[in-house]
């Protein structure tokens, strides 16, 4: 069943109410609403059609508005929720109102009205309008059923409205009627003196001012960003025509709100001073619609919207592409990682595009000395003579550092005489066997490395075995000469200690010479149908060379001296068992240390010529007797650490040897891979007298070449 | 107070000292200055009017006394745009003054009573009632040293004296009520002031209309 509330009721506060129930305890809970309704709802009429009802609705947070009504509600429609029609036309829904005697109930209450005034305001701060409307009371709605009175103060009478527009139902208060600063109370009345007022139609005419939206709205392109995506204008205004501005009357401040073409969001910006704002980042080819109102400042209330503007840019003709901007910086990147990385690696790239070809290169053997063509030289340093160095250590590898080498036969001889010192020089001319060169064949150029008081004698393998080298080499001839089976006679003479010297000197002088005959380049004449090669050595170059070489030696050697490096104990080693005594000596040892730089192998093979020559000179000087003073040439004995050890010229003019053939039979390699020709038979047994690594006896080769596994075997 | 106005003396002093040893700073621009100040007064005055009226208890309003009881309505000031306009530059420049006097006094108090609010309503009331008074002071030394320029008529003074005593009011809704009454009276005379230090930069830029 449908019932209406007839009317609503305003009050100031709750509480009042409350009070006002209390009041009446007495009453029944129907009575005292009853009373409250009529209380609340005086100027209503009721529909009293079973129990009155009345709900308190909460509309804003300082009023309260009470609906009043009456009539029966069916118990189905309990629990649903109020909704309540204001005077304003729009349903209020109050889910929350309480209810006195009922639960919420649903239904449409068309709550009546009175005169009110809807609206008053002012656009210049000058004049101002007040609209009014009847309400639901209907009758008042012809034109002067009701009036407007004003009055500024509380106790000026109320005047009348000066300017009716009653199409409107407007009250116009020009600026003669116009206070600001002041209070208006505004009012309406009927016909039959009912008036209509309410404390809210009091008001300041400022504080009313809406001012009218600005005027002239246009826009100009700012700047466009550097890819066209994106640009910037400024929209300009003009104030509006009613507010005074250029006196100073009014100051405004705008609202600029703009929006995409197809969104319904406005974006707000707000404007303080100034009648420009600048818009930044639109988007190219979008269209935007902008407009403006206008309030007074530190004020609230705006004014209406202008007319909107619509901003769009055509497509920019300036336009760039982002792509080549994006390709060209692309590549550059690469090309800059590129070269950095070719500059990183810029030695491993080298090796890889440019591998090193291999240069014929021989160790020792400076390449200028190719190009100067000192044949002799290189011969010598071919030979071995300062290749020793770096030749044998390669013998030595598998073999432990052995002190002392002690030649059996020499051990009757150590045993006695001579003592410690002979014991020493048999050492000496002993040498070195142990450590593994039995192709020295027991030369005495090996250095007795054993002395006891000298350790640095030792020394390392490679000074030795540059020792032992430069005493196998007593002349830039080939170490091949002194492998030849001669030798072992040769040493064999050394232990027996007393060989004739003499014939040794003898033989020494002649036998470089011999041995200078061969070198280690032999020209090839002629190749044999059995595959043997015909050599033709060329001696008569080298003769030359080493004779001319021997003039200048003696003040080289003092320099060259410096260079070596061997200990001067060695030296003093080498002079001790030499100096005093024993002309079997015969040589002068002359400490040379190894220098495993191609120009020291030139400076010793320098050495080695000077020494040689003095051990010549001395030799033959000393060999007025059976012993042989044994001169040291031990130039910087006591200054430098290396002098010169100058392999007597004995072991090798120990023998003379027949002159080698055109071809020989290559018949082992030497510690120096020299080739040694083929020995001739009887004086194969006499390498038993090298101690411990006898040459192993060959097997004549009927060809003259060997192959690599023969070679092998023929390696000592 | 009383330091800031030795202060403010002091440098207004040095300042017209300065001033006539070189060239004066013009009018406009102090009318512009002056103005500006003006500005931020009331704008900070209607932010705290609308900040108590949301903390104002419901009925509040019924109780509060009608605006003309302000104790500065006695002075007679233009009402209208005609009138404002009509008014001569020192008559403005002495109401103007006059206004802003009268308000010094009561606005300590409002800033001494504004600690015994209720916490909800405190907030930011005391802060801006530091900021009210900071600025008062600053305008009223800036139109000392303006109506020395503007003529005699502009020293003119009018007293108006604040009858309301320290205390606000008995209790709390009282004192919320009579709180809120004097600051809308305070806004509304800010209001005037702001407009006719307008109106007088208006006028004394006339040669650069884009300063109105």
């Amino acid at each position: 069943m449908s019932y209406q509330a007839l009317g609503h009721g305003r009050l100031g506060s709750r509480p009042c109410l409350s009070q006002h129930i209390q009041r009446a305890p007495h009453l029944s809970a129907i009575e005292q609403l009853k009373r409250h309704n009529q209380l609340l709802c005086p100027a209503l009429s009721w529909l009293m059609v079973q129990q009155p009802f009345s709900y308190p609705v909460a509309l804003s947070r300082q009023s309260w508005r009470y609906i009043c009504g009456g009539g029966a509600i069916s118990p189905s429609a309990k629990g649903k929720s109020l909704r309540v029609a204001s005077s304003a036309g729009s349903s209020v829904s109050s889910p929350g109102a309480p209810a006195r005697l009922w639960d919420r109930v649903t239904t449409t209450l068309t709550a009546p009205s009175s005169p009110h005034f809807t609206a008053c305001v002012s656009r210049d701060q000058a004049t101002f309008r007040c609209w009014w409307s009847e309400g639901s009371f209907h009758n008042l709605s012809q034109p002067g059923a009701l009036r407007v009175f004003y009055r500024y103060k509380k106790n000026s009478p109320w005047k009348e409205c000066p300017e009716y527009i009653h199409s409107n139902k407007e009250c116009f208060f020009d600026s003669n009627h116009t206070t600001i600063w002041t209070s208006c109370c505004v009012q309406l009345r009927s016909h039959d003196n009912v008036t209509y007022f309410n404390t809210e139609h009091c008001f300041s005419v400022e504080n009313i001012v809406r001012p009218d939206p600005p005027v002239a709205v246009n826009w100009t392109l700012l700047g466009v960003s550097p890819y066209g995506l994106h640009y910037d204008v400024i929209v300009t205004w003009d104030p509006p025509a009613s507010a005074d501005v250029s006196m100073g009357w009014m100051s405004l401040a705008y609202e600029v709100q703009y929006r995409r073409w197809n969104s319904s969001e406005w974006t707000v910006v707000e404007v303080q001073g100034g009648t420009q704002q600048t818009l930044y980042g639109l988007n190219v080819e979008e269209e935007y619609e902008v407009h403006i109102r206008s309030r007074m400042k530190a004020f609230t209330k705006f004014g209406g919207y202008s007319d909107s503007i619509f901003i769009q840019l055509a497509n920019y003709p300036g336009r760039e592409s982002i792509f080549p901007v994006a390709l060209v910086l692309g590549i550059l990147a690469v090309v800059i990682l590129l070269m950095l990385l070719l500059f990183s690696q810029q030695q491993r790239l080298i090796l890889l595009l440019l591998p090193p070809v291999p240069t014929p290169k021989i160790k020792g053997i400076d390449s200028e000395m190719l190009k100067k063509g000192k044949f002799e030289e290189l011969n010598f340093i071919l030979s071995g003579g300062g290749m020793g160095s770096s030749c044998t250590p390669l013998f030595y590898q598998d073999e432990p550092l052995v002190d002392c080498i002690e030649l059996d036969p020499l051990d009757p001889a150590d045993a006695g005489d001579k003592g410690g010192q002979s014991s020493e020089a048999q050492r000496l001319i002993g040498g070195r066997q142990a450590s593994g060169r039995p192709t020295v064949g027991g030369l005495s150029h090996t250095l007795s490395f054993c002395d006891e008081d000298d350790d640095s004698v030792v020394g390392d393998p490679p000074d030795q075995d540059a020792l032992l080298a430069l005493l196998t080499t007593p002349s830039p001839s080939p170490t091949s000469a002194l492998l030849l089976p001669g030798q072992p006679e040769l040493k064999q003479g050394f232990p027996g200690g007393r060989d004739p010297d003499p014939s040794l000197a003898h033989d020494g002088a002649p036998r470089p010479q011999a041995w200078l005959n061969t070198d280690f380049y032999a020209q090839v004449s002629d190749v044999m149908p059995s595959g043997g090669v015909v050599l033709s050595p060329g001696q008569q170059l080298r003769a030359q060379e080493s004779t001319a070489a021997r003039e200048g030696q003696k003040e080289k050697e003092e320099e060259e001296a410096k260079k070596k490096k061997l200990g001067a104990q060695i030296e003093g080693e080498g002079k001790d068992p030499v100096g005093d005594e024993e002309p079997e000596q015969q040589f002068q040892l002359v400490v040379m240390a190894a220098d495993p730089v191609g120009d020291g192998y030139t400076t010793d093979a320098m050495n080695w010529q000077t020494g040689v020559v003095n051990g010549y000179h001395t030799l033959p000087a000393e060999s007025a007797g059976d012993v042989i003073a044994p001169s040291v040439a031990v130039k910087s004995a006591e200054d430098y650490q290396p002098s010169y050890i100058l392999p007597d010229a004995s072991p090798p003019p120990a023998r003379y040897l027949p002159p080698v053939s055109d071809y020989t039979i290559v018949q082992e390699v030497d510690y120096q891979h020299s080739l040694i020709l083929n020995p001739p038979p009887p004086q194969a047994p006499a390498h038993q007298c090298l101690p411990q690594h006898p040459v192993k006896p060959l097997t004549p080769m009927p060809v003259g070449y060997i192959t690599p596994d023969l070679l092998g075997s023929i390696t000592p | 107070m009383a330091d800031r106005r030795s202060q403010g003396t002091s440098v207004c002093l040095t300042v017209l000292s300065i001033m006539a040893a070189c060239q004066a700073v013009p009018v406009s621009d102090l009318l512009d200055r002056a103005s500006q100040r003006s500005d931020t007064l009331h704008s900070i005055s209607t932010s705290l009017t609308h900040h108590m009226d949301s903390h104002l208890p419901s009925g509040g309003r019924l109780l509060m006394p009608r605006p003309n009881m302000c104790h500065t309505s006695s002075l007679q000031t233009p009402n209208d745009k005609e009138q404002t306009l009509s008014v001569s530059e020192a008559e403005l420049m002495s109401l103007a003054r006059s206004l802003l006097q009268a308000w010094v006094h009561p606005l300590l108090i409002l800033s001494q009573e504004s600690r015994s609010l209720p916490a909800a309503a405190q907030g930011l009331v005391s802060t801006r009632l530091l900021e009210l008074l900071d600025h008062a002071s600053s305008l009223q030394d800036g139109l000392d040293v303006l109506s020395s320029k503007m003529g005699p008529a502009s020293q003119y003074l009018s007293y108006l004296p604040y009858h309301g005593g320290p205390n606000l009011g008995e209790d709390n809704p009282s004192k919320l009520v009579n709180f809120h009454f004097l600051l809308s009276c305070f806004r509304r005379d800010s209001h005037k002031i702001d407009s006719f230090l307008k109106v007088l930069r208006c006028r004394a830029a006339k040669s650069r209309p884009e300063s109105c």
